[in-house]
């Protein structure tokens, strides 16, 4: 197959820093210039410029950039107190939103030639879901104290020794279908859009697969904070 | 968002993940079964761990199976 051209990796290697071969590299710095951290700090800095640009003075009467902003934060707003109640929306939304707005721009960056979606690694999408599933037991544990070892031990005292290892499991097992499922998404689109382009990129043949992707990219940026939601409602509450 | 997209969301994080929480469930299961069998008992038990890891990981798969049935109905 091809190798994908990506504009950033050419840079860096044309200002001299070493670009890996592999998935990973092995020093320092050829980690640190691996494809998937380049293109996470690229969408940080997107995101960024795009909120000074568009935010930097506020005004009563929005404007245009004013306006899509408030809408898709005041939205995401009132999907959380939906699901999750008030208390609990003021104290995460800062987390969940970045959780949003990161995963959307990252999934999306990838449909343009010469970038690369940092999600298609599952190194970005396992650091995501080890936060969230860290989260959601420090809520669980502040929320119901010592208490909160009963959402592991099933309805009734005469089954703990099959309910324990039962819910231990399905608790990691949260751990592995959150990541795997972004990654293998994202990564699916990529590798299908390359072989596409490969194959028959003359004859515009990776764009029903672009359409699609777009609608990829959304959905699952929403499925995770749909679930991210779900985890913390779950943890806060009492046990049965 | 309209009311159709909404619901639809709803949908797809309910049950889009049904697949892959079941297929996780069963390999964390079989593959504690096997470290236990491995490393920690020295191939002594072999077989045994494994299967029981197995059976515990397809009892989970179940039970989430089961918690995603019973949240859809609590709503």
């Amino acid at each position: 197959m091809e190798h994908p051209i990506l504009f950033i990796s050419i840079i860096l290697e044309k200002l001299g820093l070493p670009i890996p071969h592999g998935p990973v590299g092995h020093t320092l710095v050829e980690q640190l210039c691996a494809p998937y951290m380049t293109y996470t700090w690229f969408t940080m800095i997107f995101l960024m410029v795009v909120g000074k640009l568009t935010l930097g003075n506020l005004e009563m009467v929005p404007g245009k950039g004013q306006n899509f902003w408030e809408i898709l934060i005041g939205g995401m707003d009132n999907f959380f107190v939906e699901n999750m109640g008030r208390d609990l929306t003021d104290k995460l939304f800062p987390m969940i939103a970045t959780f949003a707005l990161y995963i959307a721009v990252a999934n999306l960056i990838g449909l343009i030639p010469g970038f690369m979606s940092p999600t298609s690694s599952i190194n970005t999408t396992l650091a995501l879901t080890i936060i969230v599933w860290i989260t959601h037991h420090i809520i669980g544990i502040r929320a119901n104290g010592f208490a909160y070892v009963k959402h592991f031990l099933g309805p009734m005292p005469v089954l703990i020794p099959l309910m324990l290892p039962i819910e231990l499991i399905s608790n990691f097992a949260r751990l592995l279908s959150l990541s795997i499922r972004l990654f293998g998404n994202i990564m699916a689109k990529e590798t299908l859009l390359g072989i596409l382009f490969m194959l028959a990129g003359a004859y515009f043949a990776p764009l029903p697969i672009m359409i699609l992707g777009v609608l990829v990219s959304l959905v699952q940026a929403m499925v995770f904070v749909l679930l991210t939601v779900v985890y913390f409602t779950q943890s806060n509450e009492h046990a049965h | 968002m309209s009311k159709m997209s909404k619901e639809m969301i709803h949908l797809l994080g309910n049950y889009g993940h049904i697949g892959f929480t079941f297929v996780a469930a069963i390999f964390i299961g079989m593959g504690g079964g096997i470290y236990l069998d491995r490393k920690v008992f020295d191939d002594r038990t072999t077989p045994w761990f494994t299967f029981i890891g197995l059976a515990f990981g397809i009892a989970a798969g179940f039970k989430s199976l089961f918690d995603i049935i019973k949240q859809q109905n609590k709503d």
